[in-house]
């Protein structure tokens, strides 16, 4: 059989056999898709299902990828951040197991490490373009890219025309709706039909879950959806324990100051803030806490940290991570108040939440880049910050994100939600749905064997004295672990 | 922190000291109550238990008769049934008569120890036990503050030559016989068994650190999370001290005037400020210093309402206690036992804990059993060290063996059921060297 031609844009194929080695040692460290893959090999339960991704592009990625392939489906993916893809991934990824760089047998990507807004969103409507179909019937989505493409090209269709961005709309969205303008004059209802196609998306972070229950609320959600990142296997461990580890790693190796004796400044308490604040305290600094939620302000109060508005510290603070999940977080006016040298950072999902436009717009200030993805802005005064990875998600740009092990729970997560909404279709109304407890759970189960976890088992007795089955669900759903 | 060893004023009471036949108890119908005590206690002291059993089987003190002031507690009682076992005749005076457990005494005296302590007795009883327990003429003695060394060498002349040597407690009474040893006044060798790099470990920096949180929270029954807690003084019991409150939630502020110390806590993570910023800051204030007026009226007077003050150091200077009665528009004692409350003309109020003195055995129990497992743990083999060895040691202070520590501590380990690794001869002979180099 000759060989299909694999279409693709990445920086470099002859990364590839680096990438292939990386992948080789993650998956040892994803045990959760590996047991998958075993599990489901015989019954192909993605056979026919054509999969869009629009994830980081990782190592990581690469190993969920071909765990999809493995389970009989066909996928093309884009990275969901310009700056996240390694490149020996992508590249590896296309190349795949069988191939050599040239001649490629792997899967469809597009991404590379440093893309322009531009090639970002070309990069999307790639991975949504299959050949001779409408497009995919599936979407693997992180932070709802990929949806909202979908989403917007089928409303823009609807309303006839693609409006004119507004004066004070963001430089991205102007790019969007250029895109989409494009398209509706090559290809009319391109982005209706797609839509039609697609049976569900999987979601697999807290911004775009956000963006999916808003859709749906409003009643302009177009497909179901199944929300991956409440589940606890994901937001409890990918959030908080990836983050813990990445955050420190981005620091390192964007600025390598000590941390040490440092004043470390959290914007955020959820998940990914604890995460950030345990790690930051671990390594010796004295950790402040911004909040704008009392509950997560006085939890962190009561793990001992400070807890005070940015307005407070920011003239003494030495290193600002954000971690809220909203924007404007930390202002031009703050980071003009900040100490010389102060390190900026975001771990947020979008770059919105460190105000990059406005320390852009500040009068006579300049930029020296120092290296990829950390730039020194000078003010006039001539006091400087230093910002991170262009105020994008620093444990990504600076360093390579979670480790395996914990995107392996996240991803497995992620596989299980396909299947099902794959293969359960009817069962998932127009909505936007969590993953059952018991999945939830088998999740759990599937990473403690590579951990060395002995898990004790509920007798019959004991299992009916607290009102559960032998073998779970164990918790309510209203449980907070 | 070393137990504290409060010695009677001089402008206290002088009574008739007891009588000279026997052991003087409070009550010889306790001792099954002080039996029950000292086993507890005993359960929580493996290393002395292993001791015990080596003494028992080797008798390294047969024949010799130790006098020994200390504490009479239940840990003490199981030091003193360690070196019994070795074939000692131990005698017991109080080393504080305000510690004086009268079950313990009057277990220990039943259990042939002779015992010369009653709890509360006055000045001059408190020095006539220290003379009955030295009558019968000791070749060893072990003290605690050096209240008996100096009794000896002051009133019973006659009988130091007799002596072999002994073991002295805490710094206090160490510094005290430095200088009768540069006075010239020291007859024998004396071990210093107070700052071991195992004792220091375990005592100040697990004992004082737990056991200074104990005291707070029996006195206040306050929720440490997310309170601010002031630590003045990054020590070793400073550092306890704020380790464990951070581990409960506080969030901690250390102040210092060591740099070098001030910067460990910094990189630590812990916040740093001079008292009088702190001041204003804190909710609770731990003293750990060893030092005297580390919280004044200028701290007092800026301090949040209901702030609660203690002190871990060994004195009770380091909070300037008359400055906070001279503050204060009225004082409600005991508004919990070992809590004052001080009310400034404002209405704001600050809570003082165990007067000032030393919280951990004023509110708390002191170190727990297993701490005094490690100080008496190098008690018991110092003393069988100088009995063996005290021709050969000069008439001064020495220090603890190294191996003596290391025993010990090899010791707490196996009771901890810990194994650890041993050189190879390879090993020895390339870190002695120093031809080799990469």
């Amino acid at each position: 059989m000759p060989a299909q031609t694999v279409p693709f844009k990445v920086a470099d194929l002859s990364l590839a056999t680096f990438g292939r080695k990386e992948i080789q040692l993650a998956e040892h460290e994803m045990p959760g898709l590996m047991a998958v893959r075993a599990e489901y090999k015989a019954s192909q339960p993605l056979r026919g299902a054509r999969v869009t991704g629009s994830l980081h592009m990782t190592i990581q990625t690469a190993v969920l990828i071909e765990t999809l392939a493995a389970l009989g489906a066909r996928v093309r993916w884009a990275s969901c951040n310009i700056f996240s893809t390694q490149d020996h991934a992508a590249a590896a990824v296309v190349v795949g197991p069988d191939g050599t760089p040239d001649e490629p047998r792997g899967i469809p990507v597009f991404a590379w490490k440093g893309e322009t807004l531009e090639e970002y969103w070309w990069c999307t409507d790639q991975a949504l373009t299959w050949d001779g179909q409408s497009g995919p019937n599936m979407i693997l989505d992180d932070g709802g890219d990929a949806t909202l493409l979908v989403h917007k090209g089928a409303e823009y269709e609807q309303a006839g025309a693609v409006p004119s961005a507004a004066g004070d709309d963001p430089a991205e969205w102007r790019v969007i709706l250029d895109l989409l303008r494009r398209s509706l004059a090559g290809q009319p209802g391109r982005w209706t039909a797609l839509a039609a196609g697609v049976r569900g998306v999987t979601e697999e972070t807290t911004t775009g879950v956000h963006r999916l229950y808003e859709r749906a609320a409003a009643g302009t959600l177009l497909f179901p959806a199944i929300n991956v990142n409440d589940s606890v296997t994901k937001s409890k461990f990918d959030n908080k324990y990836g983050t813990r580890h990445s955050l420190i790693d981005g620091l390192n190796r964007a600025t390598d100051v000590l941390i040490g004796g440092k004043t470390a400044v959290i914007c955020g308490y959820g998940d990914v803030g604890k995460g950030c604040a345990e790690s930051l305290r671990g390594q010796g600094a004295r950790v402040v806490v911004t909040e704008i939620d009392p509950i997560c302000a006085l939890q962190a109060a009561m793990d001992g940290f400070q807890v005070a508005t940015l307005d407070d510290v920011v003239s003494h603070a030495d290193i600002f991570v954000s971690a809220t999940g909203n924007r404007d977080v930390i202002t031009a006016t703050h980071m003009g108040r900040m100490k010389h040298q102060a390190i900026v950072g975001n771990i947020g999902h979008f770059d919105n939440e460190i105000d990059m436009a406005g320390l852009a717009g500040v009068a006579g200030i300049t930029r020296v880049n120092v290296k990829p993805q950390v730039d020194q802005w000078v003010f006039p005064d001539g006091h400087s910050v230093i910002i991170l990875s262009e105020g994008r998600l620093l444990n990504l740009g600076n360093a390579t994100g979670h480790p395996s092990f914990v995107m392996s729970n996240s991803f497995t997560n992620q596989v299980i939600a396909q299947v099902e909404l794959f293969t359960k279709t009817d069962k998932y109304s127009l909505g936007v749905h969590t993953l059952a407890k018991h999945l939830d759970e088998k999740v759990a189960r599937l990473h403690l064997d590579a951990l060395g976890v002995r898990l004790t088992r509920l007798t019959k007795e004991q299992a009916d004295y607290i009102g559960v089955p032998v073998d779970g669900p164990y918790k309510p759903d209203t449980y907070r672990y | 922190m070393a137990r504290t060893s409060r010695t009677p004023t001089a402008t206290e009471p002088v009574r008739e000291a007891a009588g000279r036949a026997g052991p003087d108890i409070a009550d010889p119908g306790l001792a099954e109550a002080g039996n029950v005590r000292i086993e507890w206690a005993r359960g929580a002291m493996p290393v002395l238990g292993l001791i015990g059993e080596r003494f028992a089987a080797e008798q390294p003190l047969r024949g010799l008769t130790v006098a020994a002031c200390l504490h009479v507690t239940a840990e003490t009682a199981v030091l003193l049934r360690a070196l019994r076992d070795g074939g000692a005749r131990v005698l017991l005076a109080a080393s504080n008569p305000l510690s004086t457990q009268d079950d313990t005494a009057a277990a220990l005296a039943d259990g042939g120890i002779g015992v010369f302590a009653r709890a509360g007795v006055d000045r001059a009883t408190y020095y006539a036990h220290i003379r009955r327990a030295l009558e019968p003429g000791p070749d060893l003695v072990i003290d605690d503050g050096g209240d008996l060394v100096a009794a000896l060498h002051a009133d019973l002349p006659g009988l130091v030559a007799n002596v072999r040597g002994g073991c002295e407690s805490t710094t206090t009474g160490v510094i005290r016989l430095r200088q009768m040893a540069a006075a010239g006044a020291l007859a024998f060798p004396v071990v210093a068994v107070n700052d071991t790099e195992a004792k220091r470990m375990v005592d100040n920096g697990c004992g004082t650190g737990q056991s200074v949180i104990d005291g707070i929270l029996r006195a206040t029954n306050t929720l440490l999370a997310g309170k601010t807690v002031v630590v003045a003084g990054f020590g070793a019991c400073g550092q306890s001290i704020a380790s464990r409150a951070r581990g409960l939630g506080a969030q901690v502020i250390v102040t210092e005037i060591d740099p070098v110390r001030a910067l460990g806590a910094v990189l630590q993570g812990f916040r740093v400020l001079p008292m009088r910023a702190a001041a204003e800051l804190g909710e609770a204030f731990v003293t750990a210093t060893g030092s005297r007026d580390v919280i004044t009226g200028e701290h007092m007077a800026v301090m949040r309402d209901g702030a609660l003050l203690a002190n871990a150091g060994h004195f009770d200077v380091e909070i300037d206690v008359r400055a906070l009665d001279g503050l204060a528009a009225g004082v409600r004692r005991e508004v919990r036992p070992h809590a004052d409350e001080y009310v400034r003309g404002d209405g704001r109020r600050l809570l003082l804990l165990a007067e000032g003195r030393v919280v951990n055995l004023v509110a708390a129990e002191g170190h727990p059993a297993a701490v005094m497992d490690v100080s008496f743990g190098i008690q018991a083999l110092a003393l069988g060290w100088v009995a063996s060895a005290a021709g050969s040691l000069a008439a001064r202070v020495h220090e603890v063996p190294g191996s003596i520590d290391a025993e010990v501590a090899r010791l707490k380990l196996a009771s901890l059921d810990t194994q650890i690794d041993t050189l190879t001869p390879d090993q020895r002979e390339y870190l002695a060297s120093w031809q080799r180099g990469s």
